[in-house]
């Protein structure tokens, strides 16, 4: 049986599969000790941990660690001259008419950050060498003294030439074994100091959580019988078995929403759809990513709570839009939806935990396309009344009907996920009518059709269990391994030389890697070179399949190039720029055998007769049915209501839907 | 037309959305580091009549008066007469302009026929000509700084990409390569913009999308205006000073007079010392975004969208032949100083009225160093801008080594240093202990940048302020600490002025360092955990955390 187990900021869900049986399970999360709902969700599903082959996890406890700042002790060793970068950060204002602004705060302090004498310029030479003695003599007793659990070491040009890094580590590893000890080199070899060595400070900061968390999970799986392979997920979309992870768990940040888009693409792989837009709407927030050919886009960069992050992962933009998201009205007299929300707690008015403030998921109980006693399966009751009574202000202010306000409201939280669709496909030179959306997440289903129509999309593919697939994500997920390194060079004749012999290292490092991790089989590779004009300073990735660097031509890479830039610039560059590379990203890929069936999970709550919902023509009456009873051979006519266990899916008139052979349901703007 | 409140809020989103594109693109295509890494450009959409609607957040200096400089376009070539493929190009401070390095693109939208806006962008370009490369701190006249370009209307297809006037651009800067790349970002920008205010009026109809934006205007007005009512009615002075004219020592003070009425403001600077023979000058629209800036900052919250809208209840005044509204053709390239005295001035003023609103003086100054060597492949410009310190406020310290508050640059990564210019290396960038100044809340701490020259024939100018005279703290907080810049030359150091050049030597090492911020209330009030923290992190020395804290314990 192979089981995926996603520990979210609210809800821990699992998904089980094992030949023709899927177990699909929400429990609440344990925030304090988040090994206590995982284990709980195997409980609830009754699965015995002895009968798991393959237990693939993710969880937010990294995310949380730098969020909570209840990561480990630790010191940053830097370039001397260079003690203050994590605080210079870029020298800029997040909020330029903010006149309290303060920086984001790195997870060290400033008597926590020491210097050492070297110096390497960008050519890789040194300048001045490693001055072993002060090691010794100073910086050694200074760590010693601070008691630290781990130290990040980012010197400057490090990422060309990582020698005085290495040494930096063997000398102190040498005198204090128990220090963890993080070299830029070893997180990522690109320039721009500040952000390498940002990420650095937080890999130390996260890497002994992550450690004890994977180390309690570990023996607790031991304990019940577990002999089977254990992986945890990646932000770029893969996995990795969990033993890897102890060496860089930098990765593991923000893997919920990457596992989310690779179960939304594996799903729509099985109905043949591979350009999709996948949005992925929960309680406070709404997470988007454009997928070409069945790959997510992939972003060279993230930040957590304001800190840079150099690392790849899926490039999610995300906006507080989400069910919980506060409706209100600024003092200019702007009806608004989020970014604020209500949170889990108290949650939204209709939740009836104290919360008065209307929200996204009030007007939607309004508007009747979320119905009271079938809420979560019917496992929570909603207060109508309270709904109601939470928009009467904002509808008194905008002078509208209580109905009308909730209406607005709705609108309002569409064209907040639209603009962000936007930012991912119309910003990039992508057009979204290319696309078809795929909707997931608790709250997803329910404004489907309503974004595609604001985009002229006409296609959306909702998956089985929307409130679930991160989870499947997890247990769908290719064993992955990237890397970047910077290697500036020119279009010349040298260019595909250079591409061969980066990649062939790389190549022949992975296999290495992934043979020593047990993980035979074939591997697919992937190459990108970052690329711009000479002279700019932000680079565009231009993707090279390994199968054409035999025969190479410079001329080649140069208009792959142009053609990119004038997709997102408008314009291929005056003839006769020069155009250079400045690195090379590397991706290697273990498959996944196919995935069994992932099929409904019945609602079981009551769907006789109609439902009325309020849309912009007046009252409808929608019918009602529940998602696992959705037929291949019955499609059906909006204005309809399927419910299911984790998600609702609104069909509103002039959309159909229909279950496909796979099990998804395809919605199609009928006459579009 | 009336807009149903959903519409508008959609349309007006998406407007601002539009803005905020083009500003991230213009720096994402751009070439020159001072665009690139440091953001110095801004990106804003126009109504026909040139009204600013929505603009790109990124340097608050360039955004106030961008409507303004596209009057003089306008005033010359009606909008009814503009045919597809025509553009405005001005970068004259005289015609309202700010400096000559800022050229300003204006593109007209055009949607079934009509002209829906204009796209707009601006950038601080690297060099455009002059006395000097990137920065002539000699220039008696605005002649001397660069190369004037009027109000003029132009055509992309006869004028750019190979046409006459492309061609006498770059024959007349020092760094074709990277000057004309960053045109061509901004001319990307405004066409990106473009398309999408087309999208807008394709999906929402062009009537509807221009009564949005009348709307929007109209609100950020109300949002200003009720702002303005909470402040109590009277007349309120304040007053600073630059440190010098670059040629004498005697400051020139700054006073601004702030009249608060109903929900109006008028700022007047009058008893602002008379215009200087160097570039110290800030030509009038500068001085009216300083101006803006500072009332906006203090008085509104973040998210109120800046525009023409915001600035009606506002209005500013400076007699003409002082130095924030010169006589040309005075030379204004240095009008940083100037400005930030006068916002320092207005939040003196300010700080009478609503005391918790207002931040004590930060360092606010623009630091602006340029290292330039011309060698055998042409020349090769570094320039680069400082903040320094921020003042503190009420309830929160001074902010560290930041970018001063009408600017937002970015420092250019020291690895991006290393591969770009080989005749300098980056050896020192590191906070100045003690440089905050104290108070219940402190201010923040300013820093030193250290270059080793590595080659003879590098020139370095450049212009900061507050090398003389300390920010100010407020309501009992004390001074913040001054700036200074000098060369060691074997052994012997060089001390230079805050507006200064001088021919460096292979093996000489320049010392630029910016002051910290002005802090605010008694420093007796301030918790001693704090200074017992800032202790241990060596933002204060030993000596300072004692004489502070004594000075605590006296007070209990």
């Amino acid at each position: 049986m192979r089981v995926g187990i996603e520990v979210g900021g609210t809800f821990t869900d699992l998904v089980a599969v094992d030949g023709g049986r899927v177990e699909v399970v929400k429990v609440p999360s344990t925030p304090g000790a988040p090994e206590i709902g995982a284990f709980g969700s195997l409980e609830a599903a009754g699965i015995a941990a002895a009968d798991v082959t393959d237990l693939v996890h993710g969880s937010t406890v990294a995310t949380n660690a730098i969020l909570e700042r209840k990561g480990a002790s630790i010191a940053f060793l830097t370039t001397r001259g260079f003690r203050d970068i994590l605080f210079f950060q870029r020298h800029d204002r997040r909020n330029i008419y903010d006149l309290r602004y303060a920086k984001p705060a790195p997870p060290v302090r400033r008597k926590d950050c020491f210097e050492v004498s070297e110096r390497v310029d960008a050519a890789g030479a040194v300048i001045q060498p490693l001055d072993e003695a002060e090691v010794r003599a100073t910086l050694i007793p200074q760590l010693a003294e601070g008691g630290y659990q781990a130290l990040a070491i980012c010197l400057l040009s490090a990422y060309i030439a990582p020698a005085h890094e290495e040494r930096l580590k063997a000398l102190i590893g040498a005198a204090l074994p128990e220090l963890r000890i993080a070299c830029s080199h070893e997180v990522a070899q690109e320039f721009r100091e500040f952000e390498r060595a940002s990420t650095t400070v937080l890999s130390a900061y996260v890497q002994p959580v992550i450690d004890g968390y994977l180390d309690r999970f570990e023996a607790t799986l031991a304990r019940a019988g577990f002999q089977g392979g254990f992986s945890v997920m990646q932000s770029n979309g893969g996995r990795l078995p969990a033993v890897a992870m102890r060496r860089n768990s930098i990765t593991a940040l923000f893997s919920g929403p990457a596992a989310g888009v690779v179960g939304a693409i594996r799903q729509a792989e099985r109905s043949q759809r591979r350009n999709l837009i996948t949005f992925d709407m929960g309680g406070t927030s709404t997470d988007v990513c454009l997928v070409v050919d069945g790959a997510p886009a992939i972003a060279p960069e993230t930040e957590v709570d304001g800190l840079p992050i150099r690392t790849p992962v899926l490039d999610i933009v995300t906006v507080g839009a989400g069910g919980g998201s506060l409706v209100w009205i600024d003092d200019g007299g702007m009806l608004r939806v989020g970014p604020r929300s209500a949170g889990a707690s108290p949650g939204p008015a209709c939740y009836g935990r104290g919360g008065s403030q209307p929200t996204v998921t009030d007007a939607h109980l309004i508007r009747g396309t979320i119905r009271a006693d079938a809420f979560l399966g019917g496992t929570m009751a909603l207060d109508v009344e309270r709904a109601h009574a939470s928009f009467e202000e904002v509808a008194g202010r905008l002078g509208v009907s209580v109905r009308e306000a909730a209406a607005a409201a709705i609108r309002l939280a569409v064209a907040n996920i639209v603009r962000a669709v936007q930012l991912v496909s119309t910003e990039r030179g992508r057009d979204p009518r290319d696309y078809a959306l795929l909707p997931f997440g608790g709250a997803g289903p329910l404004l489907a059709a309503e974004i595609a129509e604001e985009l002229g999309i006409g296609e959306i593919l909702v998956p089985p269990n929307p409130g679930v697939i991160s989870a499947l994500g997890l247990l769908s997920a290719d064993y992955v391994r990237v890397a970047g390194v910077t290697r500036r060079a020119s279009l010349g004749e040298e260019a595909p030389g250079l591409l061969r012999e980066e990649f062939a290292r790389f190549r022949s490092g992975a296999e290495a890697e992934f043979r020593s991790l047990g993980l035979d089989g074939e591997l697919a590779f992937d190459l990108t070179a970052d690329m711009r004009f000479v002279g700019q300073a932000f680079e565009i990735p231009v993707e090279i399949a390994p199968d054409r660097l035999a025969g190479l031509k410079p001329s080649d890479l140069a208009d792959d190039f142009a053609a990119a830039h004038r997709r997102i610039y408008f314009h291929g560059g005056e003839p006769g720029r020069n155009v250079e590379i400045v690195g090379l990203r590397f991706g290697v890929r273990r498959r996944l055998d196919a995935l069994p069936e992932f099929r409904e999970r019945p609602a079981a709550v009551p769907h006789a007769g109609e439902a009325e919902i309020w849309t912009a023509q007046g009252a409808v009456k929608a019918r009602l049915i529940d998602a696992a009873s959705l037929d291949p051979a019955d499609p059906v006519e909006g204005p309809t209501l399927v419910e299911g266990y984790s998600s609702t899916l609104w069909v509103p008139p002039a959309w159909r839907a229909r279950r496909d052979e796979p099990g998804n349901i395809i919605m199609q703007r009928i006459n579009a | 037309m009336t807009v149903n409140p959903v519409d508008y809020a959609i349309i007006s989103q998406s407007l601002i959305a539009a803005a905020r594109e083009m500003g991230a693109k213009l720096v994402r295509s751009a070439y020159s580091t001072v665009l690139r890494e440091a953001r110095d450009g801004s990106a804003a959409l126009l109504d026909p009549d040139g009204s600013t609607i929505a603009q790109a957040e990124l340097i608050p200096m360039q955004l106030g008066t961008i409507g303004r400089v596209f009057q003089p376009c306008a005033a010359r070539y009606p909008v009814e007469t503009l045919e597809e493929g025509d553009f405005f190009v001005i970068n004259d401070p005289y015609s309202g302009g700010q400096h000559l390095q800022d050229v300003f693109f204006f593109h007209p939208i055009f949607f079934e026929g009509r002209v829906l806006g204009f796209s707009a962008s601006v950038a601080h370009h690297l060099d455009i000509s002059g006395g000097d490369p990137g920065l002539n701190t000699a220039a008696v006249d605005v002649y001397a700084e660069g190369l004037i370009i009027p109000p003029i209307k132009l055509n992309m297809t006869r004028d750019w990409h190979g046409g006459a006037f492309e061609r006498l651009l770059r024959a007349n800067v020092r760094v074709p390569h990277q000057t004309m790349g960053d045109f061509d970002a901004q001319i990307a920008a405004n066409a990106i913009g473009a398309a999408r205010i087309v999208e807008l009026a394709q999906r929402y109809g062009a009537d509807k999308l221009t009564a949005v934006m009348g709307m929007l205007l109209d609100y950020s007005e109300a949002r200003m205006r009720a702002a303005i009512r909470q402040i109590p009615a009277g007349v309120y002075v304040g007053e600073d000073a630059v440190d010098d004219d670059g040629l004498s020592e005697t400051p020139l003070p700054v006073r601004a007079t702030v009249t608060v009425e109903g929900d109006a403001i008028a700022i007047d600077f009058d008893g602002t010392a008379p215009q200087v023979r160097r570039n110290l000058n800030a030509p009038f629209a500068a001085t009216v975004s300083a101006a803006l800036s500072c009332v906006k900052a203090a008085l509104t919250s973040p998210d109120i969208p800046f525009n023409a809208g915001a600035a009606r209840p506002i209005t500013v005044t400076a007699p003409k032949g002082c130095l924030l509204n010169p006589h040309h053709p005075a030379p204004v390239r240095a009008r940083m100083e100037a400005c930030f005295r006068a916002w320092n001035a207005v939040m003196k003023a300010l700080a009478q009225a609503v005391p918790d609103k207002v931040i004590a003086c930060g360092f606010d100054t623009t630091t602006v160093g340029v290292l330039s060597r011309l060698g055998p492949g042409g020349w090769s410009v570094y320039l680069e801008i400082f903040g320094g310190g921020s003042g503190a406020a009420v309830d929160v310290d001074g902010c560290d080594a930041v970018d001063s508050p009408l600017s937002n640059c970015s420092n250019t990564p020291v690895e991006a240093l290393d591969q770009d210019f080989p005749f300098f290396r980056v050896i020192e960038y590191a906070m100045r202990a003690d440089s905050c100044g104290a108070g219940a809340a402190r201010g923040g701490l300013g820093f030193v940048r250290r270059y080793e020259i590595l080659s003879d024939g590098v020139r370095l100018s450049l212009y900061s302020d507050r090398f003389r005279r300390p920010p100010e703290g407020l309501f009992g907080g004390r001074t913040g600490e001054t700036g200074f810049c000098e060369v060691l030359r074997q052994g012997r150091a060089i001390t230079l002025k805050s507006k200064d050049a001088i021919d460096l030597e292979k093996g000489d090492v320049v010392t630029l360092a910016v002051g910290g911020g002005g802090g605010y209330g008694d420093p007796a009030a301030r918790p001693l955990e704090k200074i017992r923290r800032d202790l241990e992190d060596g933002i204060i020395s030993a000596g300072s955390a004692s004489a502070w804290s004594q000075h605590k314990i006296a007070a209990e």
